[in-house]
């Protein structure tokens, strides 16, 4: 990108193992259920992707045919030269990862801990740029914390991925994750998943679902913020990834206003809601809606801060952003903070 | 007025599509199932995705219900690879969802079994 000198961080993008990559990693009996028997997790999605390549860009697909984001040197030449990324910042949720799966505990856990000596081992190690997240699977909350205890201290390891499940992460049962995060210097990330955002269901059509995505992100944010998470995790930061950020300026305004009506009920926040947002969440910018300037300017007035936004491709997926059309012109101070530096203020781990 | 042949009319199959360069620029050669050729800047309107890499289908049309969907004009549309976008090949290059944005196209003749690409 001639015309724009800004080195970016790039805070979500997405590399793929198939499960036969992971298999070196993985414990018996673990790896012979998948070796031998098959094994896959069961997913839930019913819709065929209605894009011209399902979840990736049609281009991004490796030449000799393997999956978008399976192949380093190809995204290499795609992403990280061509654009002249400083950093990357890796998050793919999708299996073999066990960001989605529920039941079978011990293969949940097994296959967190290969994923991540996977990353480290093929990705975070032989490309300078990329840092990684820890990947947990929270159903078995002590294992998962013994896995941030095990990788977590990693110097390219800067956020634990947390999955989505039916409990809400302001409840106490995250909050030993949250513990053992801060401890090592890691945020908490939040990619959406298979979860629905539907009433626990489905919609009928993908682009239903894919409009609400970021009812999940404010429902978290919502719930952490009201049940005490960031008093009690002063050092605890949330980056809320691929949601969009228009939705932004409405949720703060909301809390607060709540907040001014209903404190009472929790007495414990010691900040208003929106200074909690501003001080310890931060949020990736794509899927970016096409905003005019004025549009965009007039937003980030509304949020009362240009700290909060932080620049995304989500490489290699088909609702990429590119660093030179997703967002409108902006001056060069915020522009420069929006692509790398509000990320590299908000990750204690990246230089 | 610039001219230059692109292609051989045989290079790209009726229901396909190719990119070639006119000049500086990339260009999109696209054959409808006619057998006619039309040729748009290899460029998406929305982030600049190389409409080459997308494909060539037909569209969901807006008889369609939800629960009966309508299939038609295969071949007569140009899908980005990356979000999706429709365009329209048999009318001027616009978009499905947005008829006034359409991408900028050039005119072509066939001549002696050659696709020339003119401003
Ligand atoms: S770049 Fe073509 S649809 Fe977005």
């Amino acid at each position: 990108m001639a015309k724009n000198q800004i080195r970016i961080v790039d805070t979500d993008i997405h590399e793929t193992a198939q499960y036969k990559d992971i298999l070196k990693y993985l414990d018996e009996p673990f790896k012979h259920y998948i070796q031998n028997c098959g094994w896959i997790q069961e997913k839930h999605m019913p819709y065929t992707q209605p894009t011209v390549a399902g979840v990736n860009r049609a281009d991004a697909i490796v030449p000799d045919g393997r999956q978008a984001g399976s192949d380093l040197s190809f995204m290499q030449e795609q992403l990280l030269d061509d654009i002249g990324h400083e950093y990357g910042i890796l998050t793919s949720a999708l299996d073999p990862s066990p960001s989605s799966m529920h039941g079978w505990y011990e293969m949940a856990t097994a296959l967190a801990s290969a994923y991540n000596d996977w990353q480290i081992e093929e990705w975070l190690e032989k490309d300078d740029r990329l840092y990684g997240s820890v990947h947990i699977a929270a159903q078995d909350r002590d294992a998962a914390i013994k896995e941030i205890e095990r990788v977590g201290s990693h110097p390219k390891m800067v956020q634990v991925l947390l999955p989505i499940d039916d409990i809400l992460w302001g409840d106490p049962f995250y909050h030993p994750i949250f513990e053992a995060a801060e401890k090592h210097n890691l945020m908490i990330g939040m990619h959406h998943n298979e979860p629905p955002v539907y009433y626990g269901k489905w919609p009928r059509y993908f682009i239903e679902w894919h409009t609400l995505i970021p009812t999940a992100h404010m429902k978290q944010i919502t719930n952490m913020i009201f049940n005490g998470v960031f008093d009690k995790f002063p050092n605890l930061g949330l980056m809320m990834i691929e949601g969009g950020f228009t939705w932004v300026p409405h949720i703060m305004w909301k809390m607060d206003q709540q907040y001014r009506d209903l404190r009472h009920e929790v007495p414990w926040l010691k900040r208003k809601p929106s200074d909690i947002f501003k001080q310890q969440i931060r949020v990736t910018t794509q899927p970016a809606e096409e905003l005019t300037k004025q549009e965009f300017n007039s937003l980030i007035e509304q949020m009362g801060t240009d700290d909060i936004l932080c620049f995304s491709t989500d490489y290699p997926h088909w609702d990429y952003d590119s660093p030179t059309r997703a967002l409108p012109n902006m001056d060069p101070e915020r522009k420069k903070k929006i692509f790398a530096e509000n990320a590299r203020a908000f990750y204690p781990k990246l230089p | 007025m610039k001219e230059q042949v692109v292609c051989k009319t045989n290079d790209i199959e009726p229901g396909d599509m190719k990119a070639a360069n006119f000049g500086k620029q990339n260009v999109l050669v696209c054959r409808t199932l006619d057998g006619e050729f039309y040729a748009f800047l290899n460029q998406c309107t929305h982030q600049g995705a190389p409409l080459d890499k997308g494909m060539i289908c037909g569209a969901t049309t807006d008889d369609s219900q939800p629960g009966d969907y309508h299939y038609c004009r295969k071949g007569e549309i140009i899908r980005c690879p990356w979000h999706g976008r429709e365009f329209d090949i048999k009318n001027e290059g616009r978009m499905l969802a947005n008829p006034d944005k359409r991408l900028p196209s050039y005119k072509v003749r066939v001549e002696n079994e050659e696709v020339i690409v003119y401003k």
